[in-house]
């Protein structure tokens, strides 16, 4: 488990981190989201003990990074994939920091194996695609076999099939009892990984929830519904209980539910081409969240864009 | 390549190796592989060697081809030790890279998230470097003083052996001393986290004291550059066979490297066990 408590880091007159606290739980994927610039990467960073809080504490298995006495028993990252010496090939590159765990050189094979890069391990790191340089960080993030796993943005650079690969990787970890705690600044990629999420925005923490319940607490889920007779369904609706507004045709229902909906214009006999539930999107929900706390917010249209930058 | 078998690999993740705690000889035994993997190192140090021993060899000849007799003032082993310009560059630069060249990849995040305990890194790094530049600056010397005193002997000026302790005392006394400025590089790669900054500045030690003197009167250099490690080595080194307004007494020779080094080091020592990696 990773506690987070109270923490604040500053650089110079810049608040990175504030007041943030958090646990991550074993056993599940817990998604780290907030906008580039959040503070997502400082936290990982204190919790691995390469930067130290300003104030505040972390603790990995309730000691500090410094002090576990297995570090990559404990913990493996991935921070910078492309962030080595390109100089050494995949083989020689894992086996120095295998030696530096005290983990046996067989290690290092068994990895290259699990992240299918078994075939180039001979080649010089220096020269691998950005993908492949994840799949190397991953691997390096496994030496240990450790009980907790921190994934900086590990989907970056990766292809769909690299992508898929990743999250089935997660979860089989997350299943497998371990802790692991992924960051993203892109909400469509926790939609499907991640079991929990934590909201981070200017350097506080705006959310600690299920996904589940993330979706809920969320405004912009409504029914769409198409009627010929739109005009006269609408006050019928409103008697229901719902709020309803008219855009382009097409009735936006909140406040009761597709089947009720259904229920009052069948007793009316109002015909109705489209009933459809609209969840919002998690990264809907996400930028209604973090509106308010992206660093580099250009109204509505620029926020949308810095929330998909890579 | 790696893709659709990827996606059916089911190599396990588990690893059935038991957990044992990370001790400082692994450290030092990964630093180890870190440099003994990198082509640099071979390259830069085969390089340092050439340079140096190819450099004694050229100027050897030239004075063998042109002059009846060595300059008056010059013992035939100081003398074959000319090529030593380029090993102190090179180990300096070496000393530089093996730091400086991590921070600039990133690499120094994955050292520190391996090894957690700075202090362990550090001292690592250091135990590592300093055998190395000691068995460089050996043979380079060695090689130096072989080859010259073959060259000049060929051409019968007067030449020495190892069996004479001063010659002895300068050609191991300037190899032994070699991991001096690697040390300080090493440090200067901690502070300054730069390859130019710290490689520009320790060259900027070794050799600027060097240029520099002769510009100024004897006083300066007497009591200011007799204190740079350069002089403060050579006094242990040259000062029994040679005569220089930058030479102590050996014993305070010996007092002003160790103060440089432990300077650097303990510099280096704090601020790379405080500061944010």
């Amino acid at each position: 488990m990773i506690e987070v408590n109270d923490v604040t880091k500053r650089y110079g007159e810049t608040v990175a981190v504030d007041h943030l606290s958090f646990a991550v739980q074993p056993g599940i994927v817990t998604g780290f989201l907030g906008p580039n610039g959040a503070g997502k990467t400082t936290t990982m960073r204190m919790i691995l003990g390469l930067d130290r809080p300003t104030s505040g504490s972390v603790t990995v298995s309730g000691r500090s990074y410094q002090d576990l006495p297995a570090p990559m028993h404990e913990v493996g990252a991935l921070l910078e994939a492309k962030a080595m010496q390109g100089g050494r090939t995949a083989r020689q590159h894992l086996r120095w920091i295998a030696r530096a765990g005290g983990l046996p050189a067989d290690r290092v094979d068994e990895v290259l194996e699990a992240v299918g890069l078994s075939e180039v391990a001979n080649r010089k790191a220096g020269g691998f695609s950005l993908g492949m340089s994840q799949r190397l960080g991953i691997a390096t993030a496994l030496l240990g076999d450790p009980r907790i796993l921190i994934f900086d943005e590990p989907v970056n650079g990766l292809d769909p099939e690299g992508i898929r690969w990743i999250r089935s990787l997660l979860q089989r970890l997350a299943a497998e009892g371990r802790t692991v705690l992924l960051s993203s600044h892109l909400m469509s990629e926790m939609e499907e990984t991640a079991d929990h999420i934590l909201v981070i925005g200017r350097g506080r923490l705006i959310a600690d929830t299920s996904i589940a319940e993330f979706m809920q607490r969320s405004s912009g889920s409504h029914v769409r519904v198409i009627s010929p007779q739109g005009a006269e369904l609408v006050p019928l609706l409103e008697q229901a209980g719902a709020t309803v507004t008219v855009s382009d045709g097409a009735l936006m229902v909140t406040g009761i539910e597709g089947p009720r909906i259904a229920a009052v214009a069948n007793e009316h006999r109002i015909e109705i081409h489209e009933l459809s539930p609209r969840r919002a999107s998690l990264e809907e929900a996400f930028m209604e969240l973090t509106r308010d706390s992206s660093d580099y917010q250009g109204g509505a249209v620029g926020t949308a864009a810095s929330t998909h930058a890579a | 390549m790696m893709t659709t078998e990827t996606m059916t690999t089911t190599v396990a993740l588990t690893s059935s190796v038991e957990t044992r705690s990370a001790t400082f000889r692994h450290t030092l035994a990964s630093e180890w592989l870190k440099l003994t993997t990198l082509r640099s190192t071979y390259v830069t140090l085969g390089l340092g060697v050439t340079l140096s021993i190819a450099m004694t060899a050229l100027v050897c000849l030239a004075v063998g081809s042109t002059q009846d007799e060595l300059p008056a003032d010059l013992a035939p082993a100081t003398f074959s030790l000319v090529g030593n310009l380029f090993a102190l560059t090179i180990s300096a630069v070496f000393g530089v890279m093996a730091v400086a060249g991590e921070y600039s990849s990133g690499m120094i995040r994955l050292t520190l998230t391996a090894t957690p305990r700075r202090s362990r890194v550090f001292w690592a790094k250091l135990a590592v470097l300093s055998p190395i530049m000691l068995v460089f600056g050996l043979i380079t010397t060695l090689g130096m003083f072989l080859v010259g005193q073959a060259v000049l002997g060929a051409y019968g000026l007067p030449v020495t052996d190892l069996g004479d302790p001063d010659a002895r005392r300068t050609v191991l006394g300037i190899g032994a001393l070699m991991p001096v400025f690697p040390l300080i590089g090493l440090a200067l790669g901690f502070l300054l986290r730069s390859t130019a900054g710290a490689i520009t500045s320790v060259l900027a030690l070794l050799w600027l004291p060097v240029f520099l003197v002769e510009f100024f009167p004897m006083w300066w250099r007497t009591n200011i550059f007799s204190l740079f490690p350069g002089a403060g080595a050579d006094s242990l080194t040259l000062s029994h066979v040679d005569d220089s307004p930058m030479y102590s007494d050996p014993a305070i020779g010996a007092l002003i490297v160790v103060a440089w080094l432990a300077a650097f080091i303990s510099a280096a020592y704090v601020s790379f066990s405080r500061r944010d990696a």
